[in-house]
């Protein structure tokens, strides 16, 4: 029995009193209204507030053993180090909630609302969370170990160093998660969204990645899954220490670099360090090669064969030069024309938030794809293709 | 999506098969999805997908999935959509989402000028103060807002817009 009937629980909040440190075991308060209640170390284990408003309650280390919370409204609520082993919280809204430290061993989760909230050291092995939203969830350092997060939407998570051994994230959305140090080993990750996750440091090893989209993914140091990497969707991943997209990986070499079967560099990879200075020279990258330059180029000409990698790095000037021909450039660093057009027939231009371009870009016959970052310094013509500049996409209606 | 600025969530609405002709001056937002030319000055704009704007357009937030065309000035502006010949794009912050390489283009740019970012934001390696600008160059230098469009049509063949409409 428990020490408190439902009528005086809700009595006493009315009156604004705490119930704290009560035994309340199997109480029923269904769809009770108990919005900033607090239920401080209070035992509620098999208690059923099933669709209870419990917005900003407090539960801090409350014990709350396979209590029936179904659709309950926890928004805001502290639940931080509280005890929820086999809780039933099908649908619950628990967005911006405090469950740092709690345990959701084995509780059902599926369908809920944990947007914004805190998880970090929380203990989720063997949950349900199928279909939640943890949409910038703060998970680093949970226990995730064999929960199930299939199609559930985890995009800009903090899952830091979190132990999801054996998961299922199945066609999960993990877009630009954070995913460094997390153990991975043996996860299921088919056709899931990992598109700008940092991997960095990360155990795959075993993990099961068909159809997983991955493009801009950070992967410098991650440990491969140790067998084929198939059917995996990814233009480029970022390979450098400091997720900067300054080293890009490409094509075939994703699939092994994730396989952990390849050297993560480009074979054809040139490298142009910070210090050197080139002036007036001419330069040559055959097709497939990967150039990155942080140093200072002077009135040097720079042709790019198909699919050619230019990446000019944070350190990296270009000054009074042009580059030309069907090569894919991204700008951190600096690029000023002297002399225009800077650059001539690139399949695709990015200057991200760091990078400065003043010049005129002559597009590829087939029209450039741009794309620009907020922050980015500009100050660019942008002409057409000189064959093509009276009948492509810009012609005035 | 840009938050619409403005009170109370009222916005200037410039409906599908409308055509707007004339000069625009609004205290709140407006979305145009229908077809707007002339000049218009509004805290903010938003060009959705059948939307065009020919024009001379002031406005603090700009989002256009549209068509865009003439002169734009704004804080922030986020492109898809196309850019028609003679646009020039003046704004603090700019963002154009690169498409996938076998997907749609995001933007498709015609002949058009963009001038992003603080203008005192240092170049490294640019021309010194007492430097000229080198001849040939096909970019406007750092500061010359208004005078850019010609000045940079001296140096390309891009002609400047001539009137609100860029006809």
């Amino acid at each position: 029995m428990p020490e408190l009937t439902a009528d005086l629980v809700l009595k006493k909040i009315k009156i604004g009193e705490k119930v704290e440190r009560a035994d309340l075991r199997g109480l029923v308060l269904t769809r009770a209204v108990l919005d900033g209640a607090s239920f401080r170390r209070c035992d509620l284990d098999g208690a059923n507030l099933e669709g209870a408003r419990l917005s900003k309650a407090l539960f801090k280390n409350a014990s709350l053993r396979e209590a029936f919370l179904a659709g309950a409204d926890l928004r805001e609520a502290n639940l931080e180090s509280a005890d929820l082993e086999g809780a039933n919280l099908l649908g619950a809204k628990l967005m911006g909630a405090n469950l740092n430290r709690a345990n959701l061993e084995g509780a059902n989760l599926q369908g809920a609302d944990l947007s914004g909230a805190r998880l970090t050291h929380a203990q989720l092995a063997s949950a349900t969370l199928g279909g939640a939203r943890l949409i910038r969830a703060e998970l680093a350092h949970a226990d995730l170990s064999e929960t199930d997060l299939s199609s559930a939407k985890l995009d800009e998570a903090d899952l830091t160093s979190t132990d999801l051994s054996g998961a299922n994230l199945e066609e999960a959305s993990l877009a630009r998660a954070q995913l460094r140090d997390a153990v991975l080993r043996g996860a299921v990750l088919l056709r899931a969204d990992l598109s700008g996750a940092d991997l960095r440091r990360a155990n795959l090893s075993g993990a099961k990645l068909e159809g997983a989209l991955l493009t801009g993914a950070r992967v410098r140091g991650l440990v491969g899954t140790g067998g084929p990497v198939v059917g995996i969707r990814a233009e480029w991943v970022d390979d450098s220490e400091e997720a900067s997209r300054a080293v890009r990986v490409t094509g075939a070499q994703i699939a092994e670099l994730l396989a952990g079967l390849a050297p993560a560099m480009p074979a054809h990879k040139r490298y142009f360090g910070r210090g050197d200075v080139l002036r007036n020279a001419h330069l040559e990258f055959n097709t497939g090669a990967a150039v990155e330059i942080e140093s200072l180029f002077e009135h040097c000409t720079i042709a790019l064969g198909e699919g050619t990698e230019l990446v000019i790095g944070k350190g990296g000037v270009l000054s009074g030069c042009q580059v030309q021909g069907a090569g894919r450039i991204t700008i951190h660093g600096k690029f000023v024309e002297r002399e225009g057009p800077g650059i001539v027939g690139a399949t695709q231009l990015v200057v991200s938030a760091e990078g400065s371009l003043v010049g005129a870009v002559e597009q590829a016959h087939d029209l450039t794809r741009f794309g620009f970052e907020p922050g980015c310094h500009l100050r660019v013509q942008i002409i057409q293709a000189k064959k093509e500049r009276s009948t492509k996409g810009g012609k005035q209606s | 999506m840009i938050p619409m600025q403005g009170t109370q969530g009222r916005k200037t609405l410039v409906e599908e098969g409308t055509t707007f002709k004339g000069s625009l001056s609004s205290t709140c937002p407006v979305e145009v999805k229908g077809r707007v030319e002339g000049d218009v000055t509004a805290p903010a704009l938003s060009v959705s997908a059948s939307g065009s704007v020919h024009g001379k357009v002031k406005v603090g937030e700009m989002q256009s999935h549209g068509e865009l065309a003439g002169e734009f000035d704004a804080d922030v502006v986020q492109l898809q959509g196309s850019v028609k010949d003679r646009t020039i794009i003046r704004a603090k912050s700019l963002e154009v989402k690169l498409s996938p390489a076998e997907g749609k283009m995001q933007v498709v740019f015609g002949e058009c000028q963009l001038e992003v970012g603080s203008e005192n934001r240092e170049v490294a390696a640019s021309p010194r103060p007492n430097e000229k600008a080198p001849k040939g160059s096909s970019v406007p230098p750092e500061g010359a807002k208004g005078a850019s469009a010609s000045d940079a049509a001296k140096g390309s063949s891009v002609r400047p817009p001539t009137d609100a409409n860029g006809a």
